[in-house]
C-alpha cells in the first residue's frame, strides 16, 4: 500500500513535469489530410487540403477525396478554419505532400517551413513541391475524387528508384536554407483540363527563402548531376555505324576550390558518371566505346555548364558546391564563406566529366 | 480472553499427537467410527492358546501381501506353535514372517500412523508393544506422458501423484549417491510427505536449509493443491508472477538439479518444483537442449518477443490509435480508420471488452470437457468474432490486436507466468487508456520495478539480467549456446561448484 502510494505520487510528479496527459480522439471520426497546398491570398494565405480517397467502411465503397480550403490572415488561422468545414476531426499528422504556390514562393517559404516545424501534428517530413503555372490549391484539387497524394507518392517512389526527378522533404530544404542560404525544390505543373495530371517541370531555385527562378530541361538534368542524385536518363548517341541508347545509372560530382592568395581562383568540378548500354545493334568494340564515351562526356558537360551558368546567374549555390570544396581548405573557406554567394556568381568554373560504361 | 478470540487463537501442535500407552483396546478406540479399520484374530499354527491379532486399514494395506507375508505364516508355521512365548516376538521380527521390514513399536502414535500408511500391526496377548509390517498397497496412476510439456524429441515420462515413484524417476536418472532426499511432513490433517531433493556439493546448502525451515514453519490443515506449498514458501505471495518454477518432466527436473537448484516434491501433486526461481526459468522448455542450439536460440528469442507482444500490444494499440495516431504509418492508419468507421464503441472500450471476451472464451473452453471446450472456442472465437465484425460492433483491427496478444501469450512455456502476463496486460491497457504512451511507459516502469524487487530464496527474480558486479554470471539467458560452451552453472543461485564440464 505504502509502495503503491509512493508510486502514484511519483507518477503524479512526473506527469506534472510533462504537462497534461494527451487527449484521446477516435480515429474513426478523423479526416486524415494527406496533401496540403498553400497559396498567397489577399491579406493572408489560402490553405487547401485533400484527404485522398477515404474508405467508408471495411466492406463499403470508397468515398471521394475530401478537399477543404480556407483563406485567412495566417496559416494557423486557415488550418483552424478548415477544421470547421469538415464533419470529422481534420488531422494534419499525415500530411505527406506539401505544395507551395509560385507566388507564395516568390514572397518566401520560410514562414511555412517554420509553421510546419513547430506544429504538433505537422512536421518537416512532408515532400515539398513548387507549383509552376497554377495555384497550389488548384494542383491539390486537380486529382478530383482520387486526390493527388497517390500521384505524388508515385513520383517520390520513382525518384528513389532513379526514374524521376529528385524529391526533397521540407526538412531537407529548410536545412539547406539555413546552412547554404539557398536550395532547390522540384517543380510540378498541372497538365490537362478537368482531372489534370501533375507533371515534373524541373526545379525551382530558392535564394534566401524566396523563389529566384526555375531550372528546366537540360539545365535541370545538370543540377541533378551536381546534386549527385541518381540522374537516371536515357541518352541516344549517333555513332559512326549505329545508333546506341545508354542509360545513366549514377552520377557523382566532386568540387574543388582553388585559391590565389585568399581569393577563390577557380571552381573545379569533376563529375563521374556511370552508364549502361541499353540498346545497340552490334556489340561495341574499343573504338566505338571510346566514341560513345566522348559523346556522353560532351553532353553531360554541356548540361553541367548550362546548369552552372544559370545558377551563377541566380547567385545560388544550391548544390552546396562551395561548402563541399571548402572542406579541402577550411581556413580559406572560412574567410570567403560569408561572401560565397557573390563569389559563386563570378568565380570561373572548370568542368571535367568522366564516363564509365559498364 | 473472550470466547471468540480464544476460538481464533493459534493452537500449538500436540506432540505426540495421540498420547497414551499402546494397547489393542486403545488402538480400537482411536479408530472408532472408522469403517475401514480391520482386525483379524489368528491362532498360531491352529493353537487356540496362542493368539495374535493383526490390525490394518482396509484399502491402505494390500490384501495379497497381508495374506501371504503375515497371515499365512502365522497360521501355518509350526515353529510359532512350539517356540517359547517369550521368543515369539523375536522370531516374528527376525524372519518368521516374510515381510521385507518389521519394526517393533511401543508408542500408540507411531502405530496409528503406520496403519494409515498401509502397514499392519501385530499384537500378542500380554504384551505392550506391537510389530509393524509394511504391506502397503501400491495402487497409483502409471507413469504417462507429460500433457502440459509435450516432448517431441526426448523422454516421454512424467511425474505422477506418488511421491516415491517421482523420487525413483529422479534416482534412475541421477544415480550419484550425492543426490540427497529429505522428507518433511506438512499438513495437520493431511500429513503429506514433502521431499526436498538436491545434489550434495552442487546445490547451495543455505537454500536447502532455508527451504526446510520454511517447510517446517508451514502449519496448515492439508496440502491439496500446489498453492498450498507455493504461497507459503515464496517471499512475495502477493505478486502474480510465479516464483517457484515447476515441471512435469523428470528430465527437466534433473537438469535443474544439475544446475544447482533444489527440488521439491509433494505427495499427491504430480509435479516437481525447482528453487530458487528466476525469470529465465519460465522461458525455458524441456526441448531447449534437445534441439540444435541455433534453433533453440531462435525459439527462445521468439518466446521473449511474444512475452512483450502479449503484454504490450493491446496497450500500444490503444495508445497509438487513441492518443498518438501520428505515430502510425499512413497506410495502416487509413486501414484502421476504414475499419473503425460505423463501429459505435470507443477504441478503449472495444479493446478492454475484447480482452475480457477472450478470457471468458478461454475460461469456458477450459472448464468444459475436451470436445465441448473446443466447440465453445470455435463458436466464441470464430463465429461470434466474425459476426461482431460483420455487424460493425467490433473493429477488425481491434480483433486482430487482441487475438495477436492472446495467441502470443500461449507461447509461454509456463502457464503461471502467462497468467501473470495476462493480468498485467489488462493493467497496461487501462493505463494506456488513461495516458496514452505516457501511461503505458509508466506502467512498464512499474512492472520493471515490481519484478526488480522480487526475490526467490534470496536470489533476485531478474538475476539473469541484474546480478551485481561481484556475482559471477552464467550463460546468456536469451540464447542457448552450444552445450560444449556452456561450462558454467549460474552464479546467482550460489552453486558450490560452478564448473559443469571439462
Amino acid at each position: 500500500m505504502k509502495k503503491g502510494c509512493i508510486l502514484l505520487l511519483a507518477a503524479c510528479l512526473l506527469l506534472a513535469g510533462c504537462g497534461q496527459l494527451p487527449s484521446a480522439r477516435e480515429m474513426g471520426d478523423m479526416a486524415l489530410l494527406r496533401t496540403m497546398g498553400i497559396d498567397v491570398a489577399p491579406g493572408g494565405v489560402t490553405v487547401t487540403g485533400s484527404t485522398g480517397p477515404r474508405a467508408k467502411g471495411i466492406q463499403a465503397e470508397d468515398e471521394p477525396a475530401l478537399v477543404l480550403s480556407a483563406a485567412r490572415e495566417s496559416l494557423s488561422g486557415a488550418c483552424l478554419a478548415m477544421q470547421g468545414q469538415s464533419d470529422s476531426y481534420v488531422f494534419f499528422g499525415y500530411v505527406d505532400q506539401l505544395l507551395i504556390g509560385g507566388e507564395l514562393a516568390e514572397q518566401g517559404i520560410r514562414p511555412v517551413l517554420d509553421y510546419f516545424a513547430r506544429d504538433v501534428e505537422l512536421g518537416l517530413g512532408a515532400q515539398l513541391w513548387l507549383v509552376q503555372g497554377a495555384a497550389a490549391g488548384e494542383a491539390v484539387a486537380a486529382g478530383g475524387d482520387e486526390g493527388v497524394d497517390s500521384r505524388l507518392e508515385t513520383l517520390r517512389n520513382d525518384s528513389e528508384m532513379g526514374i524521376a526527378a529528385l524529391t526533397r522533404t521540407a526538412g531537407e530544404v529548410y536545412t539547406d536554407l539555413l546552412e547554404l542560404g539557398s536550395s532547390f525544390v522540384p517543380a510540378l505543373s498541372p497538365v490537362g483540363d478537368e482531372t489534370a495530371v501533375l507533371t515534373e517541370r524541373g526545379y525551382g531555385i530558392l535564394r534566401g527563402d524566396a523563389l529566384a527562378g526555375f531550372l528546366e530541361g537540360e539545365a535541370a538534368k545538370g543540377l541533378e548531376l551536381l546534386a549527385g542524385g541518381p540522374a537516371a536518363d536515357i541518352l541516344v548517341e549517333e555513332l559512326s555505324d549505329q545508333k546506341v541508347s545508354v542509360k545513366i545509372t549514377s552520377a557523382h560530382t566532386q568540387s574543388r576550390l582553388e585559391f590565389q592568395g585568399d581569393t577563390p581562383f577557380v571552381l573545379k568540378l569533376t563529375c563521374k558518371v556511370e552508364a549502361r548500354l541499353s540498346e545497340y545493334r552490334r556489340r561495341l568494340e574499343q573504338e566505338g566505346l571510346e566514341q560513345l564515351k566522348a559523346g556522353l562526356e560532351a553532353r553531360e558537360q554541356a548540361r553541367l555548364a548550362l546548369a552552372m551558368e544559370q545558377l551563377q546567374a541566380l547567385g545560388t549555390d544550391c548544390a552546396g558546391l562551395g561548402a563541399k570544396a571548402g572542406m579541402f581548405h577550411p581556413a580559406k573557406w572560412q574567410a570567403v564563406r560569408e561572401d560565397w554567394p557573390e563569389w559563386f556568381g563570378r568565380v570561373p568554373v572548370e568542368i571535367q566529366v568522366e564516363v564509365k560504361i559498364l | 480472553m473472550s470466547r471468540q478470540s480464544e476460538a481464533n487463537a493459534p493452537h500449538p501442535r500436540q506432540e505426540p499427537r495421540i498420547p497414551g500407552p499402546l494397547s489393542l483396546a486403545r488402538l480400537e478406540e482411536v479408530f472408532s467410527d472408522c469403517v475401514d479399520f480391520s482386525k483379524r484374530e489368528v491362532y498360531l499354527h491352529g493353537d487356540a492358546n496362542r493368539k495374535a491379532v493383526v490390525c490394518y486399514v482396509d484399502g491402505q494395506a494390500r490384501s495379497e501381501r497381508l495374506n501371504d507375508y503375515v497371515l499365512r505364516p502365522l497360521a501355518q508355521d509350526p515353529m510359532l506353535a512350539t517356540a517359547p512365548e517369550s521368543q515369539l516376538f523375536d522370531l516374528m521380527e527376525r524372519g518368521a514372517l516374510y515381510a521385507h521390514g518389521a519394526n517393533r513399536e511401543t508408542e500408540l502414535d507411531k502405530v496409528v500412523f503406520a496403519l494409515i500408511g498401509g502397514s499392519c500391526a501385530l499384537f500378542l496377548e500380554g504384551r505392550d508393544d506391537a510389530l509393524i509390517f509394511p504391506v502397503a498397497t501400491e495402487e497409483k496412476r502409471s507413469v504417462g506422458e507429460p500433457e502440459n510439456e509435450p516432448a517431441l524429441k526426448g523422454a516421454r515420462d512424467s511425474f505422477v501423484e506418488s511421491l516415491r515413484t517421482n523420487t525413483s524417476l529422479i534416482r534412475r536418472r541421477l544415480r550419484a549417491p550425492e543426490l540427497k532426499i529429505r522428507e518433511h511432513i506438512v499438513g495437520r490433517q493431511s500429513l503429506t510427505p514433502v521431499d526436498v531433493l538436491w545434489l550434495d556439493g552442487i546445490a547451495d546448502p543455505d537454500t536447502v536449509a532455508q527451504l526446510e525451515r520454511r517447510l517446517e514453519a508451514i502449519d496448515i490443515d492439508g496440502v491439496e493443491a500446489a498453492g498450498n506449498l507455493e504461497e507459503y514458501l515464496v517471499d512475495a505471495a502477493r505478486s502474480p508472477f510465479p516464483l517457484m518454477p515447476y515441471t512435469q518432466r523428470p528430465d527437466r527436473f534433473c537438469q535443474g538439479l544439475l544446475e544447482g537448484r533444489v527440488g521439491l516434491f509433494a505427495d499427491g501433486i504430480p509435479l516437481g518444483w525447482l528453487l530458487p526461481g528466476t525469470i529465465d526459468q519460465f522461458f525455458k522448455t524441456g526441448q531447449d537442449r534437445a534441439y540444435h542450439w541455433l534453433v533453440a536460440s531462435a525459439l527462445s528469442v521468439i518466446r521473449w518477443m511474444c512475452c512483450l507482444i502479449t503484454l504490450l500490444v493491446p496497450g500500444l494499440y490503444i495508445a497509438l490509435v487513441t492518443f498518438h495516431p501520428e505515430a502510425i504509418p499512413p497506410k495502416l492508419a487509413l486501414s484502421i480508420v476504414a475499419a473503425k468507421r460505423e463501429v459505435p464503441f470507443s477504441t478503449i472500450f472495444e479493446v478492454l471488452i475484447m480482452l475480457l471476451a477472450f478470457e471468458v472464451i478461454q475460461e469456458a473452453g477450459l472448464r468444459l470437457p475436451g470436445p465441448i471446450g473446443a466447440t465453445v472456442s470455435i463458436l466464441g472465437g470464430l463465429v461470434v468474432g466474425n459476426a461482431a465484425v460483420d455487424a460493425h460492433i467490433v473493429s477488425p483491427a481491434v480483433l486482430i490486436a487482441v487475438a495477436i496478444a492472446g495467441v502470443a501469450g500461449y507461447t509461454q512455456p509456463s502457464q503461471d507466468f502467462g497468467n501473470a502476463l495476462r493480468l498485467w496486460r489488462f493493467l497496461l491497457a487501462i493505463l494506456a487508456s488513461l495516458g496514452g504512451l505516457t501511461g503505458l511507459a509508466l506502467g512498464c516502469a512499474a512492472l520493471i520495478y515490481h519484478l526488480a524487487e522480487l526475490e526467490s530464496f534470496g536470489v533476485p527474480y531478474l538475476a539473469p539480467f541484474t546480478t551485481g558486479t561481484r556475482v559471477p554470471r552464467g550463460h546468456p539467458s536469451l540464447f542457448r549456446l552450444p552445450l560444449p560452451d556452456m561450462k558454467w552453472r549460474d552464479g546467482p543461485i550460489k552453486t558450490q561448484n560452478r564448473r559443469n564440464q571439462r
